[in-house]
């Protein structure tokens, strides 16, 4: 039994260091290729996948997101008579938070699954020891053009997602519940500050790179057959939704420790 | 000396390639066992044995896109199983690769996936100059005029001829061939066995053959080698391999399961019936 327990532990460091190794290659190969024009329509193919092919799931993810919160929010706050204020409650949560985070997942089920699925399909019929075979490095050809795509595009995307979040949750609040939409901006202005906006912003950029990072790290690891690549895609979503959700909480900490610290000094200034 | 203790008898030419105290374990399994090893530049040298006995996992060494746990690896003299991947990239321009089922990238056309090395490794980009290096790379193969197909498209053999195209694309000194003929039928074989022996003529390239067709193994090759449980037990030309006294050659090469297969196979018959079907089950 604890031999057992022994040897899965020192599988898990021994994984944990492979995964360590792959992602110090990719970012340090990728910050390489920003300098080499050869790989811009590599990067530029990819985020045409990644990007324009993700923009229309993503708005409904965001729509629905502000659309939902208006209804949950709705009789706790009329309760109090404060339901002018359900935009706050609303924007605040859809840039800092749920929009952010929800696409992230999003992303991570449609591009983690498509990336690990490729990858994982090229890993077993050979044709990544095909690219080494030919004296190119897989990680500049591979990983590199996706890890750019994911950071550069997963922050734009989040914008869709508040945008519509915004958009979806104002409708509802109009719409059904007849708040009026002068008080339901004013107050929404007044409260959401482009802090929270970039906060939520600054979130994708940590989530993508986890999100290519890990699908690409599953698809160059999988084992062989159908078999191997479906377990790889499964692995590669849990796992990088298990990241978001954690990067979630660091970054949180990390921005409000950094938000506590730059506060005073503009409360000074201004 | 092979494993038996007999001499070559190939003559020995410059040493292009070259293994020392090669061994290589996957966890515990060893799958090669202290291989050294030679390769004479301009000539073919084919390498046998039983399905996983290490064969494809020796050559992929040659072009280090497996690491040795023990031993060397020398290309034209220089080492280079330790070397870090950015400056294996140069070494690995020497090699072409036809691998078992191709690896041709499927996302691509036949004429993109020859284009694939040229345009990462060519300094000279001119769209015309490279069709028509694609041109010529497919007359070579006999697949003039299949530039457009996607792989899927093309039959087993085609699609073996269009990888060959792709491995000879950079010009190789070296074309490491991992079971050329596997699925495919006779004739198809037989044009792959041509083309092997068609490309080391025209192109005087260093040929090493990893197969368990005999009959492609005598019309390609200069010198044959037998790997056996992770070691090398014969090594010689096709008629010191014909006539070799080591019991495991003369049953690979005659195709013949030895006496402890058998016996193996009639005890787990026995086994599987008496233990596993009712004495009342119909089929």
């Amino acid at each position: 039994m604890i031999a057992v327990l022994g040897a899965k532990a020192v599988q898990d460091v021994v994984n944990a260091g492979r995964f360590g190794r792959f992602a110090w290659r990719s970012a340090t190969t990728s910050a390489r290729s920003c300098a080499r024009r050869s790989t811009y329509p590599l990067i530029w193919t990819q985020m045409f996948i990644i990007g324009v092919h993700s923009v229309p799931v993503i708005m409904i993810t965001g729509a629905f997101v502000g659309m939902t919160l208006a209804v949950q929010a709705y009789d706790q706050l009329a309760g109090m008579g404060l339901e002018e204020h359900l935009g706050v409650l609303i924007n605040i949560s859809v840039v800092k938070e749920l929009g952010p985070v929800l696409a992230a997942v999003m992303l991570a089920g449609r591009i983690g699954g498509a990336l690990t699925a490729e990858l994982g399909t090229m890993n077993v019929t050979e044709q990544i020891d095909a690219v080494r075979s030919m004296g190119t490095d897989p990680v500049r050809y591979l990983v590199a053009p996706r890890l750019l795509a994911c950071l550069l595009l997963t922050p734009v995307l989040t914008i869709f997602a508040d945008l519509m979040g915004v958009v979806g949750g104002a409708l509802v609040s109009f719409l059904q519940f007849g708040i009026n939409s002068r008080a339901y901006w004013t107050f929404s202005a007044s409260a959401v500050a482009l802090w929270d906006v970039s906060v939520g912003i600054a979130k994708a950029f940590f989530f993508g790179g986890a999100i290519a990072i890990i699908s690409c790290y599953k698809g160059f690891n999988c084992k062989e057959g159908a078999h191997g690549v479906g377990q790889a895609c499964t692995e590669a979503f849990v796992a990088s939704f298990i990241s978001i959700l954690a990067l979630d909480f660091g970054l949180a900490v990390m921005f409000k420790a950094i938000y506590q610290v730059f506060w005073p000094i503009k409360s000074i200034v201004t | 000396m092979d494993g038996n203790g007999q001499k070559r008898d190939t003559d020995r030419g410059e040493t292009i390639i070259e293994v020392r105290n090669l061994t290589k374990k996957f966890g515990a399994k060893l799958v090669l066992d202290k291989i050294n090893l030679s390769i004479e530049k301009g000539k073919t040298t084919v390498v046998i044995g039983p399905s996983g006995c290490g064969k494809t996992v020796l050559i992929k060494h040659f072009i280090v896109l497996q690491r040795p746990t023990q031993g060397e690896v020398y290309f034209k003299g220089e080492r280079v199983d330790n070397l870090a991947e950015r400056q294996l990239n140069s070494v690995r321009t020497h090699f072409g690769y036809l691998f078992q089922e191709g690896a041709l990238f499927d996302s691509m056309t036949i004429a993109e996936n020859i284009m694939f090395p040229i345009r990462q490794h060519a300094k000279n980009r001119d769209w015309r100059q490279i069709e028509e290096v694609i041109k010529v790379k497919l007359a070579m193969v006999g697949l003039d005029g299949f530039q457009n197909y996607f792989p899927a498209r093309l039959s087993g053999g085609q699609r073996k001829r269009a990888a060959l195209a792709r491995a000879i694309a950079l010009n190789p000194e070296v074309i490491l061939y991992d079971e050329p003929t596997t699925g495919l039928d006779p004739i198809r074989s037989d044009i792959i066995s041509e083309l092997i022996v068609k490309l080391a003529k025209e192109l005087g390239v260093t040929s090493i053959v990893v197969t368990h067709d005999m009959k492609s193994a005598y019309k390609v090759a200069n010198r044959i080698i037998m790997l056996h449980n992770g070691r090398i037990v014969a090594d010689g030309n096709a008629d010191h391999i014909r006539n070799h006294p080591h019991p495991v050659v003369q049953q690979f090469i005659n195709g013949q399961v030895s006496e402890d297969d058998l016996a193996v196979l009639r005890m787990s018959g026995s086994v599987a019936s008496s233990q596993f079907l009712p004495r009342d089950f119909e089929l």
